[in-house]
């Protein structure tokens, strides 16, 4: 599960003004529910999912992630945690199983464990035909694919992903949201980010709309869509806009 | 279906696991692998074929100057024969040889219109020729004048003068001793004093050897100090910078362990290259210097000192693994706070030169192991293997032991377990850096721009920042470093460059560079609420300056032992300097412009910047110490340290006491201005009086007097200055 109450994070700016990136979030992603957030560039999303994350630090309020506080216990958070975003890498010169392999033992998982672990994934991503090649070899969408299953090695039952379809194509996005419906229905909770609306308009349960680090709203995409022409996209063009639902 | 509970491992698993991986991505760059690893093996034996012949050259010179010793003489004239068997005479009195001796020496009788030819055939060394009645003024009381000539195509080395000068005392002894016996008079006469030194002969063939010796080593070990540090680059810039680049850093820092593991995972994979980096350097200098000595004159190789024991390689080893060690981390350092590979190798280059500098200084003089100097990261280390070179392959202890300063094995055992504290604390502080560096969200999450964010002009603050005012600190004593060699050596003009280069000019620059409320920075306000009350403040503020430099010079001259050179030459310019001109003009250049030069970059700049806009009791403490101290260390001389010390203490207090930097000045003009008008009002009597008393003692009166101007001068600044607060006050 997702906990966020009154979520702020500022920081300085190259001039020295305090830029406030998200101002006050709140929501919650319950076990078994995926759930995405839209937003255009600098919107906060990106800020929201690395306090999710452990990776910045917020101002004020609080972010639970698996009922571990981000700040209190940060690495009882990363233990739960599946993190993905669109700027992930992978190592070059390592093959997808000594990725795999580094990241399961630096979770502490025993050596049968994670070469089961490990089969598990190249099958259920489709690796087993890379999976002993060096990464640098490999195509956008089978590095993004790479990236998915290090951030699914050790099992976690949160999954904050960040744009994980930026790099991929129409075919490749259709797999891994395929894939993401899947580890939902296993319970897990799921965050997702996107740009593109249409890729996630029915996959989701939920759609969290932020602009300018404040959720502008909430709902299910026949909540949100009610009422307008144009369904979600037009529902996110108006929420962004300022515009009160109908 | 539930979601399985996910794994935890422990710290160490954590770390070892990304040591594991990151090593395994350096083994893969065949690049780097090559340069760390492989280029050693390669450098040395080609660095030691270049250097050959010169190792060779400079022996056969060493050697050539010390023993290789043969003189042909030439000698012409009608009292050639008798002075050759004056000559013969020297020669057999071995004992009494004068320095310079040559081991072989010939003397033939030449026609002198011989001589000439067979200078330039290499027939003789040098040719006398002896006018008439040369050997008669010998046996009488006359001084001879003797003229050696030497060939012109083949001009004499510095050794065949030296030759003919030691045989010319031989022969003018021998005539000494002759005149004395005919005066009657022994021949101690000539000798009061005989020197026997015990051992023997000194400088036998090769001993040149033993001279390159240290030299040769201590570069081989600065050499080794910097490609082990090299060893370091590579898996650093890769570690940390490369995994930003690749936008792999991310997900080792959501992993389940703190910042700290995953650093140290990162060091154990860099010190473990950095070690091997070490190691395959320490077998090619092995196997050169093998080879090397084989190349060597045999009898130049024969008389090295034992080769070196395995207690010495043992010790240079451990010494450099803790070079090894602090290399890493301070690469690893330095890499964390670049977001490129780029940038990396950019902000290394200066680590570069940090390395050679501190590894070379262990070469200098007085840098050996057995002070503090294993302390010193590079430094200590190289000093540390020098030392037990040096210990360990003597071929002899002298009896009674080694001379004092000279390294003993135990001595070495401390100054190893002392480079290796060191280097391990040093590392933890670097690592600890590291892993705030690391995971700084301005660094990990800037935007290309952000690398030269630091170097664009930043928006206005009301004073500096912390980093600002130890800035210009650092600069205007690297200004004053370089205005020192500058300078007009005119000491008048030399004053006025100096403050000028080493404060105004780093003052104006970073005053421009970052704007600041000059009205807070400076401290340029009254120090009391009224005319009258700012009166007194002044004049207490003067007090307190007479004050303080009659008990400072009373507790130099009493405590302070002896005045370097330095200082001494320094107070006997600055006597001269009052001395020959107006007592007005040296007030101006040696009281007021330094006083107003300096209040506003010590006691303005830096202060503001250490204490901060709102400064707690004890920040406010922190801050006047830390300035204080950077004043000392402006003074240069260590001499002057305490005394600097003590007065920016009390200046620093006097200007965050009364929120003003004017009683600052006055009492730093009033401290300076003391020794001018003393030395200026004295007549010229009673300075030739003081100048002839050597180091005098202050009176007690003097002292008493001083001490009184101290407390009437606080009393009067804290009364009259006093105001509802004591501290700056906030923005």
């Amino acid at each position: 599960m997702i906990e966020v109450v009154d979520l702020v994070k500022e920081y300085r700016a190259g001039d020295g003004a305090v830029v406030r990136a998200v101002d006050g979030v709140s929501f919650r992603v319950e076990p078994g529910e995926m759930v995405g957030l839209l937003g255009g560039n600098g919107a906060g999303k990106t800020t929201t999912m690395r306090i999710l994350a452990t990776l910045l630090r917020p101002t004020a309020g609080t972010a639970r992630v698996a009922g571990r506080d981000v700040l209190a216990d940060p690495i009882g958070v990363r233990r739960h945690l599946g993190y993905v975003s669109a700027t992930t890498g992978v190592p070059d010169r390592l093959t997808p199983r000594e990725v795999l392999g580094s990241f399961g033992r630096i979770h502490g998982m025993a050596r049968e464990r994670l070469a089961t672990r490990v089969t598990e994934l190249a099958g259920i991503l489709d690796l087993g035909g890379f999976l002993d090649r060096p990464c640098g070899r490999l195509s956008s969408g089978q590095r993004q694919r790479v990236s998915l299953a290090r951030a699914l090695v050790h099992d976690p039952t949160v999954l904050v992903l960040d744009e994980p379809t930026s790099t991929l194509d129409v075919l490749g996005s259709r797999d891994l949201l395929d894939l993401l419906g899947t580890l939902r229905t296993d319970g897990r909770t799921i965050l997702v980010s996107t740009h593109r609306l249409h890729e996630i308009e029915r996959r989701c349960d939920r759609f969290l709309i932020i602009a300018g680090g404040r959720i502008r709203a909430e709902g299910t995409r026949d909540a949100l869509a009610a009422g307008r022409q144009g369904g979600l996209e037009a529902a996110f063009f108006a929420a962004v806009a300022g515009e009160a639902a109908p | 279906m539930s979601v399985p509970e996910p794994v935890s491992g422990g710290r160490w698993q954590a770390r070892l696991a990304i040591a594991r991986r990151d090593l395994l991505e350096f083994v893969r760059d065949r690049r780097a692998l090559f340069i760390t690893l492989v280029m050693p093996m390669a450098m040395y034996p080609l660095l030691a074929m270049s250097s050959t012949l010169g190792v060779r050259a400079a022996i056969a010179e060493l050697d050539k100057n010390r023993s290789v010793a043969r003189l042909a003489l030439a000698l012409s004239g009608p009292d050639a024969e008798a002075f050759a068997a004056r000559v013969a005479v020297a020669a057999e009195r071995t004992a009494d040889r004068a320095p310079g001796w040559p081991e072989h020496l010939t003397v033939r009788s030449v026609e002198a219109d011989d001589a000439p030819q067979l200078l330039d055939s290499g027939g003789a060394d040098a040719w006398i020729d002896l006018g008439p009645g040369v050997v008669r003024a010998l046996d009488g009381a006359d001084t001879v004048t003797l003229t050696p000539r030497f060939s012109t195509v083949r001009p004499p080395g510095r050794t065949v003068t030296e030759h003919v000068m030691a045989v010319m005392r031989g022969v003018a002894d021998g005539a000494r001793r002759a005149r004395l016996a005919n005066a009657g008079l022994p021949a101690s006469l000539l000798e009061p004093i005989r020197v026997e030194f015990a051992g023997g002969e000194a400088s036998a063939p090769g001993s040149g050897m033993r001279d390159i010796l240290p030299t040769a080593a201590s570069a081989v070990f600065v050499l080794l100090a910097l490609l082990t540090a090299t060893g370091a680059f590579y898996p650093a810039i890769d570690a940390i910078a490369g995994e930003k680049e690749r936008g792999t850093i991310e997900t080792l820092l959501i992993a389940p362990c703190d910042a700290i593991d995953v650093v140290a995972g990162k060091f154990l994979a860099v010190f473990t290259v950095t070690l091997a980096t070490l190691l395959a350097n320490a077998v090619s200098i092995a196997l050169t210097a093998t080879v090397l000595l084989r190349l060597l004159p045999a009898d130049a190789a024969g008389s090295l000192p034992a080769p070196a024991t395995l207690a010495a390689a043992g010790v240079t080893l451990l010494a450099y693994v803790g070079l090894a060690a602090v290399a890493a981390a301070l690469c690893l350092t330095v890499t964390a706070a670049s977001k490129s590979a780029k940038e990396a190798q950019n902000t290394l280059t200066p680590v570069v030169m940090l390395i050679a500098a501190l590894a070379g200084s262990a070469i200098l003089p007085g840098a050996d192991a057995g002070r503090w100097v294993p302390a010193v990261p590079f430094a200590g280390h190289v000093a540390v293997a020098k030392a037990a070179l040096a210990t360990f392959t003597a071929t002899a202890t002298p009896p009674g032991g080694p001379a004092e300063g000279e390294p003993t094995a135990a001595g070495i055992g401390v100054g190893l377990i002392m480079s290796l504290v060191s280097s391990a604390v040093l590392t933890w502080l670097l690592l600890q850096l590291t892993a705030n560096l690391v995971t700084d969200e301005e660094i990990l999450f800037r935007g290309p721009e952000a690398a030269t964010r630091g170097f664009a002009r930043p928006p206005p603050r009301a004073i500096p920042s912390p980093g600002q005012g130890l800035a210009a600190a650092v600069a205007g004593l690297a200004a004053l470093w370089y205005a020192q060699g500058l300078a007009p050596r005119d000491l008048l003009t030399g004053i006025v460059a100096q403050q000028a280069m080493a404060v105004l000019v780093p003052l104006a620059a970073i005053a421009w560079w970052q704007r600041v409320d000059a009205r807070r920075t400076y401290a340029l306000a009254w120090p009391a609420p009224s005319p009258p009350r700012t009166m007194l403040v002044l004049v207490g503020a003067a007090l307190v300056g007479v004050g303080l430099f009659v008990t400072g010079a009373a507790a130099l001259l009493a405590w302070g032992g002896d005045v370097s050179p330095e200082l001494r030459q320094l107070a006997a310019r600055l006597v001269d300097l009052v001395r020959a001109g107006p007592a007005w003009r040296a007030v101006a250049i040696l009281a007021v412009m330094p006083a107003v030069c300096e209040e506003l970059l010590f006691r303005g700049w830096v202060l503001a910047g250490l204490a901060g806009p709102s400064p707690s009791r004890r920040r406010a403490l922190v801050a006047v110490v830390a300035q204080a101290a950077l004043f000392a260390a402006f003074h240069l001389l260590p001499e002057r340290m305490p005394q600097t010390f003590t007065v920016g203490l009390v200046l620093g207090w006097l200007t965050i006491a009364t929120r003003s930097i004017l009683p600052a000045v006055v009492a730093h003009a009033a401290h300076n201005a003391t020794p001018v008008v003393l030395v200026a009002a004295a007549s010229d009597a009673e300075f030739a009086a003081f100048q002839s008393g050597g180091a005098p003692s202050l009176p007690a009166w003097a002292v008493a007097a001083a001490i009184a101007c101290l407390v009437a001068g606080t009393g009067l600044v804290a009364v009259a200055g006093w105001t509802e607060t004591s501290r700056r006050t906030g923005p």
